[in-house]
């Protein structure tokens, strides 16, 4: 088995937290959000991360620092969205010029997946499609998924990416197994919709292959907005402060999930859900559901709901 | 370097029409001869003395500034204070340097005849700097940021008016669907705009994506760019909004609608 990471998007909803850095190595909750992924899948599986050029050397830097030796980080030379071959075109690629032959286990780096995937392996059928489900509980929300439809508990009926009328709350998040078979399907596939790696589970299912589906009630995200970072935070933080090497939090209050990254400082302020990156500096300020790049210095300042860019200085 | 080399080509020959302004309001009153009763040269000597600080009054008005219309009442207005400001101190002048007043006419003559001379010269003046301004490379490339109806208005009045501010890219937060408007290439989201600023941009105008404002603000800040915002963007659309001060804290005024003079007064 080989994993294969999707981390080449350019994250443009969660602009300026991706500005100068790739939405799979935000950090959620002190940890680059890659990294919950990649220390979960099992050791002798090699991970290849497919990123832009933009992030080639954030990666590197994040995969040396990791530490797994099997860990690749594979570039796809584009510098702008419009230049990029798709996510599906980029696992396509991959496959035919690494000439794999081997189950795949495909990934989408912005996701934070709650369950083990020892558990979705283990719950993999020999040359049958697998994929990680879970209900969202919300039929407005399921529209911006692939929503998946279920007959027998486990056996995969229809897949529908992005419906305008979903049909249930079931959504594809971001994992699943391709066993080596479906490869060539997926190759062919990736040729006229390299963008859509849902619609992939549709072809399949289109050629008669099985798919069957692991579902989880463990917590699961899709950091692909502001809220839903926010969401994931207060969810992995609870109602505690996470203060980072060197970081200082004085004469200061908090409500709900708070996170102050390495050398920064809180100073006299009123913090609730709050993310800061490293080096800032914060003195007499009330700040709510906020993230705050590294290099940020305020002073004095009420802020809600606010993401600030790196180097933001308020004073 | 070039906008500054206008600039100091504007006033110097604002100088020179002031004082030939006066000239001709000499000869209008006096003849077109050299009077021994009234003498040229203390006279034009006086109107030169005066002339820099009567520069100084109309620069304070801010008449010379990238984002004033020329053509417009109120920069008339402006043009006329200071001319009258100017008519004050040459006669002011006159009477230090050499204790007598003269005809009231000719200071008549010269308040209207400078008043016209110095509208109509920066009509000219202003037109020929903006041209020379957005001749390539522009001097002052402007990005817009959000695509909306307003912000494709301003686009097209920019480029119309030929304003010394051209737009050279525009980006939106949410994405749009045009490859340009009016011309001006949209270069894509917000994910972008390190990279259009670093291109030299000297001025970001915010149309749009209120939540960005601080980050907007932000990277101005960083690049040394002028920042703008479009008061729609803080939902006020009346058309008629100032910033005034309370305490020397800036505020947006909207006033209710009512008698125009009680604007000087509220």
């Amino acid at each position: 088995m080989h994993a294969f990471i999707l981390a080449g998007g350019f994250a443009t909803r969660l602009w300026p937290l991706t500005e100068k850095r790739a939405k799979p190595l935000l950090p959620l909750a002190g940890i680059p959000l890659i990294e919950y992924l990649v220390r979960d899948i099992p050791e002798d599986v090699p991970v290849t991360i497919s990123t832009n050029a933009t992030f080639k050397e954030a990666f590197e830097d994040w995969a040396e620092g990791f530490g797994r030796s099997n860990v690749e980080i594979l570039i796809e030379d584009v510098k702008s969205d419009d230049q990029k071959l798709g996510a599906l075109g980029a696992t396509a690629q991959w496959i035919t010029d690494a000439q794999i032959d081997d189950d795949v286990l495909l990934l989408t780096g912005d996701n934070y997946c709650g369950f083990s995937f020892d558990a979705f392996l283990k719950a993999a059928t020999p040359d049958t499609t697998l994929i990680a489900v879970h209900d969202i509980g919300d039929l407005e929300k399921a529209k911006a998924f692939g929503t998946v439809i279920v007959e027998n508990a486990q056996r995969v009926s229809a897949f529908e990416e992005k419906p305008k009328s979903p049909k249930t709350t079931l959504v594809n998040t971001g994992c699943s197994l391709l066993p080596k078979s479906t490869l060539p399907f997926l190759v062919e596939y990736a040729k006229e919709h390299p963008d859509n790696v849902g619609g992939i589970f549709e072809e399949l299912l289109h050629k008669g292959k099985q798919i069957e589906c692991f579902r989880f009630t463990e917590p699961w995200f899709d950091i692909g907005s502001f809220d839903a970072y926010i969401e994931a935070t207060k969810e992995l933080v609870g109602g505690a402060v996470i203060t980072e090497e060197g970081a200082r939090f004085e004469r200061s209050k908090h409500n709900g999930s708070v996170v102050i990254g390495s050398q920064s400082q809180v100073i006299d302020s009123d913090l609730t859900d709050v993310v800061i990156f490293e080096n800032c500096v914060i003195e007499d300020c009330v700040l709510s559901n906020c993230v705050l790049d590294k290099g940020c210095k305020l002073k004095g300042i009420d802020l809600t709901g606010k993401m600030l860019r790196e180097g933001t200085i308020l004073t | 370097m070039r906008y500054r080399l206008l600039l100091i080509g504007w006033l110097l020959t604002d100088l020179a029409v002031f004082i030939g302004s006066y000239a001709a309001a000499y000869f209008l009153r006096v003849g077109w001869i050299l009077s021994t009763d009234f003498p040229f040269e203390p006279y034009i000597t006086v109107v030169a003395i005066t002339s820099p600080l009567w520069l100084i009054v109309l620069i304070t008005t801010r008449t010379f500034a990238l984002t004033r219309s020329q053509s417009s009442f109120r920069n008339l207005a402006y043009i006329i204070y200071s001319s009258l400001v100017g008519t004050a101190l040459f006669a002011l002048g006159y009477y230090f340097l050499f204790g007598l007043f003269f005809s009231r006419m000719l200071l008549l003559y010269a308040l209207v005849i400078s008043t016209i001379a110095i509208w109509i010269w920066h009509l000219l003046y202003s037109k020929f700097q903006r041209m020379r301004l957005r001749a390539d490379p522009p001097v002052f490339p402007t990005v817009i940021v959000g695509v909306t109806r307003e912000s494709r208005e301003l686009i097209k009045k920019l480029n119309k008016g030929s304003n010394p501010l051209k737009p050279v890219a525009v980006l939106d937060g949410r994405g749009c669907k045009d490859t340009e408007i009016d011309g001006v290439p949209v270069r894509g989201k917000l994910n972008k705009l390190e990279d259009v600023l670093s291109e030299g941009v000297t001025h970001l105008i915010q149309c749009s994506d209120l939540e960005q404002s601080l980050n907007l603000l932000s990277a101005c800040r960083q690049n040394k760019i002028t920042y703008m915002l479009l008061p729609s963007v803080l939902g006020i659309v009346e058309r008629d909004e100032k910033v005034e001060s309370l305490e020397g804290q800036p505020v947006t005024m909207v006033g209710p609608k009512e008698n125009p003079l009680m604007w000087f007064f509220k």
